[in-house]
Parts: structure tokens; sequence; C-alpha cells
């Protein structure tokens, strides 16, 4: 705060300044253009000008006087510069101007009528009472400032048509969309002569959030654009504070928008806060009024966000409404933004995972049984036992993987993960390393890629397209001797807190168990993880030094390839130090495994905001995919929205020419509450039916986060109009600026500057120092 | 079951003979080299065979445990290379206690001689857990009588984990060769029919083997001699698919 005010006091004076010294304001001087208006020529001035400067010179340098060389140079100079001043005032210097043609234009007052208006910061007052101070009646300051040269017409950001005036408006929008509002109502003002558009708001846009907003119209970027095209300046007035005095806010709230059922669900809270920083504060998640995860937050510095994760249980299937509340501090200025919710949908189905194994060890036999009463997770093992003998287990049917590895997309790609063993690269045709790589990269499944003699560069990947997806360089090759390594798993820092590696109840309690678990073994010479990719494991040394990637990922294409370089993870079931009841193994591969397969794409996809509110349209968006997963035009897809009181409603969506396979419609809620959307798509002779997807309709509560008033936003949308930002105690300068407006009715005027006291200022310092120099060395 | 009480009875009778019959087939028995085994080797993450050691009843000079040590397993390694795609351990192999930490590093055990098997209670612990957190476990070289101790070893150590007798249908014999018989005799009781048993985890036949039993058998001293003719090539053969299966259907199951 302290700063805004020195920041608006300092432009204010020297506007004031300016205004002094050069006549006019510094916006005049910004929108006109100077030139000169001399009876005479310029260069007439100009050669009399040179001719006084030069006699002036003369005179000096050959003065009686006892007189230095450099009082001599400085005299003349003192003279010339007189001579200069006067020079350019005879010339008659002029400021070319665009003016308001009085009472012929038409000015509109946006009044931003959102919510973050009504909040009490300025002097304990609304920032909805600055606007009545400035816009609330025909006598209110602004409005009869700008009433003595333009017509006056007032809107709502929000929408509803003209207002005599701001009193009658209620702050009760529930988003704030700066841009696109403001185009809307100059579309209203079309063909009429506008001067400018003066909008008083507190900036807080919150268009980015908007679930109606339609991907063809384009964010508030283009947007902006829009509006500067149209040449109508838009003067703003920034109303409220920068910065809060004492406030708690929940600023984020992230959680994966689906889960399997069991998977271990995080939900990071970022806090933000003022006035509180150092104080312990419990953050607490509810789902449905019930407390399914705590934590305890210590507040940083002001102005510092601090970001908790909580943890959250995934038992329940269905869309779950998490909110995430901490208490509302002592002197807090605005209590809504201390809560913010969530949507995570639990998903209840079996992933079909298939597991290409070359060689029987114990590690397939491990991993099995970790999962094996898992009612999630399906693992499609392939199993060669020999040379050309497979041992199939898992299996849907007979005819499953009948002839050994897939040989087509559609066979592979109806899987949603896969799991790559000790198997060789030569065991597969190039199509088909090719394939498992676009398996990642175009299907969007995740592949994992385990240690073992003949994996990675000692199985011959190297330099194919399956390590190309890889997260990191394989060093090994066929040929190498097996250099069996043991290697302590430690996570690293995104290790510690990724869901796949949460083998305990607390973040101390993880990290104990992850120290304590036995060491493993890897024969894989595995190096640097590439650029994107992250390490979760590092395998330490038996020196407790060396620490080579045991456990990265990385994103490739649509999916993710997920290596893991050690042999035998059993360890961690069978050790001797493991007791019988330990669940450390079946967890982590349970995690992996999920992992694995999270945010893999269905054939038909359906992509819908998190929330919305009540009768806000919502574009539902499908992406749909044929058997090959190759994006399909041509299908019909049509869907069922379901209300929370069982209400169904059928939604037909249309083909969005410019983006291959992505359908859309637009649906507008009834009801408050979480709406299921289920998609189904007839994609050639196949229908396909999409998983629900889920939103919450719910009154907007975006107008309370990130309150604070914003200035860059208004600075910004003013800047690219041609208009100017003011702060709310400046907000009468628009008045005065406006009439340099170049739009609506307007006249070119000449502004003389001849006279403008800098000239004289300056000429008579001039020849007052002169005068003085002279004195002081007698010649006066 | 009238005829397999009979066949106990007969047993009963004949098995101290014919144990003394077979103690001095083909030149006596070769010492005990038990006694002086080779040196156990590094865990490095391939299948190692290894066998469980004990405190044979009754003492004395035969340890029993170390029946067909170490040709059998030496021999049997190379077979599983050769027709497997399993990396086993072909430069040696390891003799481990139940109540032994090193024992949890190979999930597959074998155990020969389980009629003279005897446990101590930190080997039955050890036994207990490596059963309970995924071990699997062949016994072999046993007939007769026998049975009675390795029963009762096996009921002290997981009481009401009955072991049941298997038929070809069971995936263990199906599990890389398809054994379509299971009729084999003994390689020195002529006549005597092998039987197999097992118990299933959580006495649940949906659930894995936790161990198999070569009841009347012996195919730890068919692929001993498997190199020198001295019993029948196919049930050599049988011997080494049935131990093949075992491998295979324990690291897969």
């Amino acid at each position: 705060m302290a700063r805004r005010t020195t920041d608006d006091e300092g432009g204010a004076r020297l506007d004031r300044l300016v205004e002094l010294l050069f006549k006019y304001r510094p916006f005049a001087f910004a929108k006109g253009s100077l030139a000169f208006d001399a009876p005479v020529p310029v260069w007439v001035i100009v050669v009399l000008a040179l001719a006084a400067v030069g006699a002036s010179t003369v005179w000096y340098s050959r003065h009686a006087g006892n007189l230095s060389r450099g009082t001599r140079v400085t005299l003349a100079s003192l003279r010339a510069v007189a001579i200069a001043v006067l020079a350019l005032a005879l010339a008659r210097p002029v400021l070319v101007l665009s003016t308001s043609v009085q009472q012929r234009n038409v000015v509109a007052v946006v009044v931003d009528d959102s919510r973050s208006m009504a909040v009490r910061d300025v002097d304990g007052g609304a920032r909805g009472d600055v606007v009545t101070r400035l816009a609330g009646g025909a006598d209110s300051s602004l409005l009869r400032a700008l009433a003595e040269r333009y017509q006056l017409r007032v809107f709502r950001l929000g929408g509803g048509g003209r207002l005599a005036d701001a009193s009658s408006v209620r702050y009760e929008g529930g988003r704030t969309r700066l841009a696109s509002s403001l185009l809307r109502i100059e579309d209203d003002l079309a063909g009429v002569p506008t001067a400018g558009v003066v909008l008083l708001s507190d900036g807080a846009d919150n268009s980015s959030a908007d679930p109606g907003a339609d991907p063809g119209e384009g964010g508030p970027a283009e947007q902006l654009l829009s509006l500067r095209a149209r040449h109508v300046p838009v003067y703003t007035v920034g109303i409220g504070r920068e910065r809060f005095e004492r406030d708690v806010e929940v600023a984020r709230v992230e959680a994966p928008r689906t889960v399997l059922r069991d998977a271990s669900l995080f939900v990071q809270v970022v806090l933000v806060q003022r006035g509180y920083g150092g104080s312990r504060i419990p953050v607490v998640v509810e789902d449905s009024g019930r407390i399914v995860g705590t934590a305890t937050a210590v507040l940083p510095r002001d102005g510092e966000a601090v970001s908790v994760r909580v943890r959250v249980p995934a038992s329940e299937v269905g869309a779950r409404l998490l909110e995430v509340k901490v208490p509302v501090q002592p002197g807090e200025l605005i209590a809504e933004n201390n809560a913010r919710s969530t949507l995570v949908v639990v998903r209840d189905r079996r992933e079909k995972i298939l597991y290409v194994e070359g060689e029987p060890r114990f590690e397939l036999k491990f991993l099995r049984r970790a999962v094996e009463g898992d009612n999630n997770i399906q693992l499609v093992t392939l199993l060669r036992s020999s040379r050309d003998k497979f041992l199939r287990l898992g299996v849907d049917d007979s005819l499953e993987l009948a002839t050994g590895f897939p040989r087509t997309r559609e066979e592979l790609f109806a899987y949603r993960g896969v799991v790559l063993g000790s198997l060789e690269a030569a065991f597969f045709t190039a199509d088909q390393l090719r394939m498992l790589a676009d398996f990642v990269g175009e299907r969007g499944g995740g592949l994992l890629v385990l240690g073992g003699r003949d994996a990675l560069g000692e199985g011959g990947y190297g330099g194919t397209a399956v390590s190309e997806a890889l997260p990191l360089e394989l060093q090994g090759v066929p040929e190498d001797a097996a250099a069996v390594a043991t290697v302590q798993a430690t996570p690293t820092a995104p290790g510690a807190g990724h869901p796949a590696l949460q083998l305990a109840a607390t973040d101390s309690a993880n990290r104990a168990r992850w120290a304590t678990l036995p060491a493993l073994t890897s024969v894989n010479r595995l190096g640097r993880a590439k650029p994107g990719a992250t390490v979760l494991l590092n395998g330490i040394g038996d020196d407790g030094v060396a620490s080579r990637p045991l456990l990265a990922f990385q994103r490739y294409g649509q999916g993710k390839a997920i290596v893991f370089g050690a042999q035998d993870s059993w360890l961690w079931q069978m050790d001797a130090t493991i007791a019988v009841d330990d669940q450390t193994h079946e967890t982590f591969w349970r995690q992996m495994l999920r992992w694995l397969v999270s945010d893999v794409p269905d054939r038909v996809e359906t992509m819908i905001a998190e929330e919305s509110g009540p009768g806000e349209g919502i574009t539902i968006r499908a992406e749909v995919s044929d058997s090959g997963f190759l994006k399909a035009n041509g299908a019909a897809v049509q869907g069922t929205v379901t209300t929370p009181s069982g209400v169904t409603q059928e939604v037909v969506l249309e083909w969005a020419v410019e983006r291959d396979g992505e359908y859309r419609a637009t649906y507008v809620p009834e009801g408050t509450g979480v709406h299921e959307v289920r998609l189904r798509a007839v994609v050639g002779r196949d229908t396909v039916n999409g998983a629900s997807a889920y939103v919450r309709v719910a009154p907007p509560t975006s107008e309370y986060f990130g309150a604070e008033m914003r200035p860059a936003l208004l600075r910004q949308v003013a800047s690219e109009t041609g208009g100017r930002y003011y702060p709310a105690e400046r907000a009468l300068d628009v008045a005065r600026d406006m009439v340099y407006s170049a739009s609506g009715a307007t006249v070119v005027e000449k502004k003389d500057l001849w006279d403008m006291p800098a000239l004289l200022v300056v000429m008579l310092v001039a020849l007052g120092a002169e005068w003085a120099l002279r004195r002081r060395r007698g010649v006066a | 079951m009238r005829v397999r009480r009979a066949w106990w009875l007969a047993l009963a009778v004949c098995m101290p003979a014919l144990t003394i019959a077979a103690q001095g087939f083909r030149g006596g028995r070769r010492g005990s080299p038990g006694r002086e085994p080779n040196p156990n080797v590094p865990y490095d993450g391939r299948f190692t065979f290894v066998r469980v050691k004990f405190e044979p009843l009754g003492g004395g000079w035969d340890l029993k445990w170390d029946h067909d040590y170490p040709r059998a397993e030496n021999h049997f390694m190379k077979i599983l290379e050769e027709l497997t795609t399993v990396k086993p351990y072909l430069e040696g192999s390891n003799i481990l206690g139940f109540d032994d930490p090193a024992l949890f590093r190979y999930p597959i055990a074998y155990v020969s001689e389980p009629g003279f098997w005897s446990m101590n209670e930190k080997e039955m612990a050890g036994l207990q857990a490596y059963v309970q957190k995924g071990g699997f476990i062949i016994f072999d070289d046993f007939a007769g009588q026998h049975w009675f101790n390795f029963e009762r070893r096996w009921q002290e150590a997981f009481p009401g984990l009955t072991p049941v007798r298997l038929d070809k249908s069971h995936p263990i014999f199906d599990s890389f060769f398809r054994i379509e018989s299971l009729d084999m005799d003994h390689p020195n009781y002529r006549g005597i029919k092998a039987e197999f048993w097992g118990a299933y985890e959580d006495n649940d036949p949906t659930k894995r083997l936790v161990m198999i039993a070569n009841y009347n058998n012996d195919i730890g001293d068919y692929m001993e001699w498997s190199d020198e003719g001295f019993l029948p090539i196919s049930l050599t053969n049988e011997a080494y698919k049935l131990a093949v299966n075992y491998i295979v259907y324990a690291m897969t199951h």
C-alpha cells in the first residue's frame, strides 16, 4: 500500500509540475505533436539567433576585462542559451492536438459490478462506496466533471443495459471478464461518436477460469487486441488496495481430476497470506462434510506462498467434492477465500496392463502377486518361457495374445499400460518397436520398462524407437558382461512427494520406510536423465555416495514412459528384514501400476470444466479416436447429462472443424450440484462409451480469490487502447485528459507553447547567471 | 482308501530292507558330500539352486539332506538353462538352513529326504516366514513311512495347511511341459508309484501352491545319475520335466 501511494503521489506531482512548467499535462504531450507557427520562416529566426550568439561570443572573447578563458566561455554560453530560448519562443512552438468537441461526444462510464467490489478495503468502506462517490449520481464528482463536456452513458460491466448512474448497482456479479465485457459495451455504442470509455474497477479479472469460454473466441489477450482495433481509448480507474493488510487465502488447490480407486490421492494446497506470517494453521480437507485429511501449514512471509500436501483416501467411488478449508483468522478481511473446492472422480474400473517378460523370474512372480487381489488392475502376462514358447496369464479368453506379442495397433492399443521386462529388443520386429513407441506417444499409454539382464541398453534397446521414449540415456550394450550393482532406493525431492512412492501415512514415516528398505540390485547401466525427465528414485551404491537413477519418467507425446532399473524389487517382499505382514511391496506396485495408467485417454475422452456458475453455458468437448487411436472426424457423438436430482438431458456434439477428432456442444445446466456427463460415440461400426465426467454447478466464488486490486491489467487495457490508468484518488483527472481524445467528434487545435513558463524560467536563469558571474568578476 | 492303507502296511514292513538295499545300490552311498560342500555363491539376481540343510533325525554320518548333492543341481541347472529362458546360476549352488536370512533371497528351496527332517524353533519360524512371504519348497526323495515325519513337521509349521494330492490337471504340470501322466516309478523302489502332493496358500485351491512333495519319488536321484545311464532315460526325462515345471510354476505363481 505504501509503495502504491508513493507511486501515485509521485505521478500526480509530476503531472502538476509538467503542467506548471509546460502549460499542459503530460497526457496532452503524449497525444499531440509539436510544430512551429512563426510569422516569419523559422530559418530566418535561426540565422538571426546564430548571428546574435556569434556576436556575443566575439564580444566576450575581446572583452577588455581581466577574465579567464573559462569565464569567457561560460559567459558566452549562458548568453547563447538565453538567445536560443528567445529564438525558440519567437519561432512560436505549438502543440497540435485533436480535442473533443463539447457535447458532441459520448463517454461510457462502466462500473465493475462483481462481488469483489464489495470488499471493504478502502478506509473501512467498500470499493463500491468509492464508485458511488465518483458516479453515484448526476452531482457525483466524476460524472459532474465529465458531463461538462460529454454526454454520459453508464453501464454495468456484467451487462444489463444502460443506467442513469451507479447508485443502483448491486455488486453481485459472479465473474469479471474485463475485455469481453468492454467489447460488448463498445458494440452497444457502435455508430455513436464516443470519446472514450471510463472503467471503474478493481481489475480482478477471472475470465481465464470461465467454463463457458469458447476456445474459438480467443483468450483475454486476443480480446485486448480487438479492443485496441476499435480505437476507443479506455481510461481505467483502479479501486481498492493493491495489498491487503490481513488476509489468508487458499490460492490454489490441485488434485488429479480422476484417480483409480485406492490410489494415493494427494491434494496440493497453496496458501498465501498477509499479516499472519509465522502462524501455524490447520488445513482441513472435507468430503461431503466429513473430514478426510488434515495438515498443518506454517504461514510464510507476507505475499509468499506456502504449499501443503494433504493425503486423502480414494476408497469411495464416484465424484468426490473435496473442500479445502483453513480457519478464518482474527481480523481477516475476506472470509470467503479461506475455502476452495475441487472435484475428484474416483473410478472403479479394471485397467488392463500388458506385462511382457522374456524369462521366468521372481520379479514376474511377485509383481503378479502384488496385484492379484486388486480389482482395479488386470495384469495380462505374456511370458516367453522358451524360444517361441509363451505362457499367458490373466488373459480374457483363449484368443488373447494367442500369437504372441500384438502385431497390430488395435491389439496393442487396447491395453492402457505396458510393462516391459527382461526381454531383448531383437525379440520384436522394427514395426513392433515403433508401435510400442507410438503406444506412448500417440495412444497416450503408459510404458514401464523394468531392469534385467536383457532389458534396456543391455537388451539392445539403444537407438531403437523405444529408447526415444525412455527418460534415461541407455549406456549399456548387449555385449557387456553383467555388472551387478547393489543400490539403496532413495527418493529424490520430486519422488518424496510422488503418489506412486507413498509407503506410509505421513511424510516422515514415508521417509523412514524408504530408508529402511532392503537394497536391491541392478544390472543395467543407466545414464543421465533426458531433458524434461524426472528422476524419482536414485540408487545409492554400497559406498553410500555413488548414485544412479533408479526410477525416472518423462512425458513422451501423449503418454508417459517410466524406467525402473532394479531387477529384484521382490526383495521388498521376501527379504529377511521384511515382516511377514508388511505391505510395502504390494503398496509400491499397486501405486506404480495405477500411476502407469493414470491419465491414459479413452477412445472417447470427455473434457469439461471442473465448475461452473448457475446459468452459465458449459462447453463439453470430446476427443474421439478409432480403435487405432487415430482421431476420428466422422463420428456421431452424443451424450447424456444427469443432474443431481436425476433429470437427464441429451446433448449432441458437433465436430469442431479446426481440430481433428474434436467435438463440442454447449450445455446450460439447470440447478446446482454435481452434474454427470456421459458421452457415447459411433465410430464406424463401433459404439464407444466414454467414462463419466463431472462438473460442479455452484455460485462462483472466484471473485473472492486474488481480490486485491490489480492495476497491471487496468494499465494494460488503458495502454493498449490509447487511454490511461488512474488510481481512484486521481479519477477526476480523467475528465481533463479525455479532452485530448482522438476518438469521436474532434477538432484539431494548436496550443501555443511560446509562453510556457519553462522558457521564461530558462531564459531568466541563464541571464541571471551571466549577470551574477560578470558581477563576481568585476565586469558588470 | 482301503487299498492305500494296505500300501502303507506293506511299505512299513518292507522299507527298512529296501532302504538298506538302496544304500548299496550303485556301489553304495557316496559318503556325505554335504560335510564338505562347495562354498555358497553370492547373490546376483539369477535363479540359484538352494538346498535346505537340517539336522537329520537319528544323527549319524548320513546327513540325508545332501543326497544327490551337487550333481543333481549341477545337471538340473544346465538342463534348465538349455530348455528355458531362465537364466540360472551355473557356476554353483547354495546350501542354506531355514533359519538363514540369506535363504530369503532365493524364493525356491529344495528339501531332500524330508523323512528325516527336523527343525528347531528358529528354523520353523524361518520356514513359516519364507512360505508366507511367497517362498516355494520342493520336497523330494522320500517314500513309505517317511511320509509321517514329513507330514508331522509340515503340520507343526503350518497347522491346518493340509497337503493334498495333486492330479495332472493342476497348472504346475502344464507350466512348461505338458505332463501327460503322473504314473512314475520310484528310481530305487521299483513298483512303488510316485505321488504328488501340494499345499495351497490358505488351503484355497484357486491360490498358488506353496510347496510340492514328490512322495515315493526321487527326482534328485534321476537328475544326479542322468549322465551315467543308471536309471531309465524315459523316467529321467520325466524327472527333468517335473523339475522344470516346478521352477517355471514357482516363478510365475
